[in-house]
C-alpha cells in the first residue's frame, strides 16, 4: 500500500509526542528524550525503500520543526540511515539485531542533532562534554527500551494495512 | 549486480542530489517546510494543554467536601488580605493620577498584552524554550518581550499560526541590556543566556559590570531592563546576581551569573507584550531563520 508510510507516521506520532512530554519533565536538566531514530528501525524491515525514506524525512522534520537546528540536517541524515537499513535488512531481521540498530541509530541521530545545534548556536558553549555524553547515553537507553513498544505499535498498523511481513531470510 | 545493492546505490545518489538542491533552494522553501511541520504538530500541542487542564479540573472535582471547605476558608482569608491591598493600591493610583496631572506625564501605551498558556517546555544545551498556545492569529509577533508580572521570562523567537516559541532568559540566544541595583551611576551591563553545562539550574551571564561596582550588602543585587533598544520596557526585573562578581580575563570589567527571579520551567502562563508599532528589532528577527 502506497500510503502505508503516512499511516505509520500518524501511528508513530503519539510516541514522538510522548517523548516531547517526557522531555518537558526533564526540561530543567537540558536533556531530551530522543526517539526519532528508534521509530525508524521497525518500519525499515517491512516498508519499501522509498516509503522508509519518506517516513524518515518526516520524522526528522517533525523533530526539527520546533527546534533551532539548521533545516534538514536531521531529516536528511535519517533518510540516509533509512536507505542503509532498508538495503541491509539482514542486520535487523531478529530482535537482538533490531535492539542494536535502535541503540546505534538513536545515538547516531542524537549525535547529529547535537552537533547541528552547536553549529547553529548563537553563542559558544564551554565544558559541554558531560552534557554531551549524558545526552548520548540517554538516547541510547531510551532508544533501546522504547524499541519494543514502538515496533509493536508500528507492526500492528502495518498488519492492518496488509503490508507483507518481514522475511526471515532476506 | 544484486538489484537491491544497485537500488541502494541509486538511492544514495538521489539523496546526494537532493542534499545539494536542499542547500541551494531559497530559504523561503525551507521555512515553508518547517512551518508546515510546526502546524502539523500544533493541534496535538493544543490538545495536550487542554487535556492537562481537564485532568486538573477532575482532580479538583474529586476532592472531598471537607477539603473544599478548608480551601474555601483559606481563600476567604487570602481574599480579605487582598482587599486590604486593593484599597492600598487604589490610594496609590489616585496619588499617581494626581501627580501625573501635575507633571503632564503621558505613559507610553506602546504595548498590547496577550496572556497565553504554556503548552510545552523544551531545553537542551543549546536552547531553553517554551511553547505557548497563542500565535500569529492572536497578534503575537517575533521579538516581542514575554513577562510574568514585572519579571522578564524571555522573548518570542518564532511565531506560528496558533503557537509561538519563546527563548527564555537563560537561553543562549537571549541578549539584552540591564541596570544593576545599587549602581548609582546606572552603568549599562549586558545580559545573555549561557549554554547550560550540566544538570544544574540554567543561568544567564551578566557582563561588562564596572570594576568599581559593589553589590548591596545583605541581599542579592537585582537586575533590571534598561528599556534601550526598544524591545523590553524599562525597569522590568531580569533576576538576581548570583553570589559575587569576578574579574574577566582582560580585567577591565567584571562578570557575574544571573539567576532568573522566577522558576522558568514551572510557569503555567505568561504575558506577551506585543509592541503596537513594529520596531527595528522585530524586522531583524523576521529575517533570522534559526530563531
Amino acid at each position: 500500500m502506497g500510503w502505508a508510510w503516512l499511516f505509520l507516521l500518524l501511528a508513530t506520532y503519539p510516541w514522538l509526542l510522548g517523548a516531547d512530554l517526557a522531555s518537558d519533565t526533564l526540561a530543567s536538566s537540558s536533556l531530551i528524550f530522543f526517539v526519532s531514530g528508534t521509530c525508524l528501525v521497525a518500519p525499515c524491515r517491512r516498508l519499501k525503500r522509498w516509503q522508509a525514506v519518506l517516513l524518515a524525512a518526516c520524522l526528522g522534520f517533525l523533530f526539527e520543526a520546533r527546534r533551532p537546528i539548521p533545516d534538514g540536517t536531521l531529516a536528511l541524515s535519517l533518510v540516509a540511515i533509512a536507505i542503509f537499513l532498508s538495503s541491509n535488512r539482514q542486520l535487523i531481521r531478529n530482535t537482538p539485531g533490531m535492539l542494536w540498530a535502535a541503540a546505534i541509530v538513536n545515538v547516531g541521530a542524537s549525535l547529529i542533532w547535537f552537533l547541528a545545534s552547536s553549529y547553529g548556536s548563537p553563542s559558544p558553549a564551554t565544558d559541554l562534554a558531560g552534557q554531551f555524553f549524558l545526552q548520548l547515553l540517554l538516547s541510547g537507553v531510551v532508544g533501546t527500551l522504547s524499541l519494543i513498544p514502538i515496533a509493536l505499535t508500528q507492526n500492528a498498523v502495518l498488519d492492518r494495512l496488509n503490508v507483507p511481513p518481514a522475511p526471515d531470510t532476506p | 549486480m544484486d538489484p537491491n545493492r544497485q537500488g541502494a546505490r541509486a538511492s544514495y545518489v538521489a539523496l546526494s542530489i537532493f542534499v545539494a538542491l536542499w542547500i541551494l533552494v531559497p530559504s523561503a522553501v525551507r521555512r515553508f517546510n518547517r512551518e508546515a511541520f510546526v502546524e502539523f504538530q500544533a493541534p496535538a500541542l493544543h490538545l495536550l494543554g487542554k487535556s492537562r487542564e481537564l485532568a486538573t479540573f477532575w482532580e479538583k472535582k474529586s476532592r472531598s467536601v471537607e477539603e473544599m471547605a478548608a480551601a474555601g476558608r483559606d481563600l476567604a482569608r487570602i481574599n480579605a488580605a487582598l482587599e486590604i491591598q486593593i484599597n492600598k493600591f487604589e490610594d496609590i493610583r489616585r496619588e499617581n493620577v494626581r501627580l501625573r496631572e501635575i507633571t503632564h506625564y503621558n505613559v507610553p501605551a506602546e504595548y498590547m498584552s496577550v496572556v497565553a498558556r504554556v503548552a510545552t517546555r523544551d531545553s537542551s544545551s543549546w536552547w531553553q524554550r517554551i511553547v505557548i498556545r497563542k500565535g500569529r492569529k492572536d497578534g503575537i509577533r517575533p521579538g516581542a518581550p514575554v513577562v510574568f508580572g514585572n519579571t522578564v521570562v524571555g522573548r518570542v523567537t518564532a511565531v506560528h499560526l496558533t503557537t509561538s516559541e519563546i527563548d527564555l532568559v537563560t537561553s543562549p540566544g537571549f541578549r539584552c541590556t540591564a541596570y544593576l541595583e545599587g549602581d548609582d551611576q546606572n552603568h549599562i551591563v549586558l545580559v545573555n543566556g549561557v549554554a547550560s553545562n550540566s544538570l544544574g539550574t540554567a543561568k544567564a551571564r551578566v557582563s561588562v559590570i564596572p570594576r568599581d561596582y559593589s553589590m548591596p550588602a545583605g541581599q542579592p543585587a537585582r537586575v533590571f531592563t534598561t528599556g534601550m533598544g526598544g524591545v523590553f520596557p524599562s525597569r522590568l526585573m531580569l533576576g538576581y546576581l548570583d553570589g559575587g562578581t569576578y574579574a574577566t580575563q582582560v580585567g577591565n570589567f567584571k562578570e557575574s551569573l544571573l539567576v532568573p527571579s522566577r522558576d522558568l520551567y514551572n510557569l503555567q502562563e505568561v504575558s506577551v507584550l506585543v509592541p503596537l508599532h513594529q520596531n527595528p528589532g522585530e524586522a531583524l528577527m523576521q529575517g533570522d531563520q534559526f530563531q
